[in-house]
């Protein structure tokens, strides 16, 4: 078992050296207690619901889910796309297509976990009703988003186009938000209201740090996600570099020799 | 009641969170090998 | 002679994995289920449901064209001969006898509760294949310990 705690030990090293920092170590334990909090709440100590018995419990991980994805994520990726097209910078770029990638994961559990929620209550999964079609039409725009970034177009162009899809998907995230009101759906209107909040005691409490962990995960995973995009810019950087460097070095040895000799050699090591 | 729907999106969330975070870290871990250490962290 | 040597660079550029070739299908893939699902906004989404005061009024145009009807439970349903629940939902002001058969509801079916029954006219009487319960945004705590304490006390007094 020794081996497998070094390289245990040696993973989180080089972990420690990649993503990770003082702040995020402190963030992250924080949000882990955060997370098992909830979950006590959430799947213990709350109780269950008059009409809806214990399928309630989705609610705490299906609306925190939808705020994050939708509003949080999806958001910042449309404040930073309009940044990237006024300053084109690679910070905004960067924090645009990582907010995306988070978001997309949530918009997932938002959408598994509506469907777990509406089998019971509902008595099927899904139907294209007006809120469920513009939700799944976003994460399709969103995952849109994604594959464009990994395009293989020149590097401003492709973030460009990603920046215009990035706005687009988040006008429709307000269509999403207004389809409840604006026609006639099965999915129920909306429970949170600032002023007359159709939840209360231990079912808004729990809702409550479910929506406090989730923000806190999307936080982290953020922070940790945009570093990887970093290095990632940094490690095509390197490696154009390093070829860069071979082909000069090859260039130059090619010159040096006299054309007739070392030709076949050549051809062998490259077989290897 | 209705735990039978409750229980898979639990699972689902945190199960997803923990495959994606897993990725997400052994993925900076080859990336930060072929970066060198000075270049890792982004600055302003 | 310089740019001759760059070119082979791009492809070992940081894309490793076929970047080119896999995306631009996976774009085409997604704007299919994009067309898709915008279709279904347009068709499905867009009247999801006629409420029954608007199903009855338009009940000759509908003939036996499929859609959604909405209303209130307001009886208890009833076994028909054929082994069909027979109920009638209120919406308006207006009733309608709806006749299901096919998947039982969910289990928050019951009086008072609005529902979407997917059917058909069949005379005076909806056909309804598909019964969905359209459950309410406000949640009630059920503490039974609570209630029994609360209920123990006023009785005391």
């Amino acid at each position: 078992m020794t081996a497998t705690e070094e390289s245990a030990t040696s993973l989180e090293q080089t972990v420690a050296g990649a993503t990770s920092s003082r702040f995020s170590q402190v963030f992250g334990t924080l949000t882990a207690t955060m997370l098992a909090v909830f979950l006590l709440f959430a799947l213990v100590f709350s109780p269950p619901d008059v009409s809806q018995r214990d399928a309630v419990r989705l609610f705490y991980i299906h609306v925190p889910s939808a705020i994050v994805a939708l509003y949080l994520a999806f958001g910042i990726t449309f404040v930073a796309s309009i940044m990237y097209l006024r300053k084109g910078t690679d910070f905004w770029d960067l924090l645009a297509g990582s907010s995306a990638e988070i978001g997309v994961l949530f918009c997932a559990f938002m959408l598994g976990t509506g469907m777990l929620w509406g089998k019971p209550t509902w008595g099927v999964y899904w139907q294209w009703d007006p809120r469920l079609t513009s939700t799944a039409i976003s994460f399709v725009l969103f995952a849109g988003y994604l594959a464009i970034r990994r395009l293989d177009l020149d590097p401003t162009v492709r973030s460009r186009r990603a920046a215009v899809l990035g706005i687009i998907g988040f006008l429709n995230v307000i269509v999403v938000r207004q389809s409840v009101q604006w026609w006639r759906g099965l999915h129920q209107g909306q429970t949170l209201d600032l002023v007359d909040s159709q939840l209360s005691g231990m079912h808004y409490f729990s809702f409550f740090l479910g929506l406090v962990s989730m923000t806190m995960v999307f936080g982290w995973l953020l922070l940790h996600r945009f570093r990887v995009a970093w290095l990632e810019t940094q490690a095509d950087a390197a490696t154009l570099q390093t070829a860069l460097a071979e082909r000069q070095a090859e260039a130059a040895d090619y010159t040096a020799r006299p054309p007739d000799t070392g030709g076949p050699t050549t051809t062998e090591t490259e077989g290897i | 009641m209705h735990w039978e729907f409750v229980i898979p999106g639990y699972l689902l969330v945190f199960g997803g969170l923990a495959i994606y975070t897993g990725a997400l870290l052994r993925r900076a871990r080859i990336l930060a090998v072929r970066v060198p250490p000075e270049r890792r962290r982004f600055v302003g | 002679m310089d740019e001759l040597d760059l070119t082979p660079l791009d492809d070992s550029s940081g894309t490793p994995g076929g970047r080119s070739f896999r995306n631009p299908l996976i774009i085409g893939g997604l704007l299919l289920v994009l067309g898709f699902m915008v279709f279904q906004a347009l068709t499905s989404a867009r009247v999801f449901y006629r409420n029954v005061d608007e199903a009855v009024a338009e009940r000759a145009e509908l003939g036996d064209e499929t859609f959604r009807l909405q209303g209130t439970v307001v009886t208890e349903p009833t076994a028909d001969a054929n082994g069909a629940s027979v109920f009638i939902v209120s919406f308006g002001g207006v009733d309608a006898e709806v006749r299901h058969v096919g998947e039982e509801p969910s289990d928050l079916f019951e009086i008072g509760v609005p529902i979407i029954a997917e059917g058909h006219w069949e005379g005076e009487q909806f056909e309804s294949t598909q019964l969905l319960v359209k459950h309410s945004e406000s949640y009630v705590e059920d503490n039974p310990d609570r209630v029994d304490y609360e209920l123990e006390e006023t009785v005391d007094r």
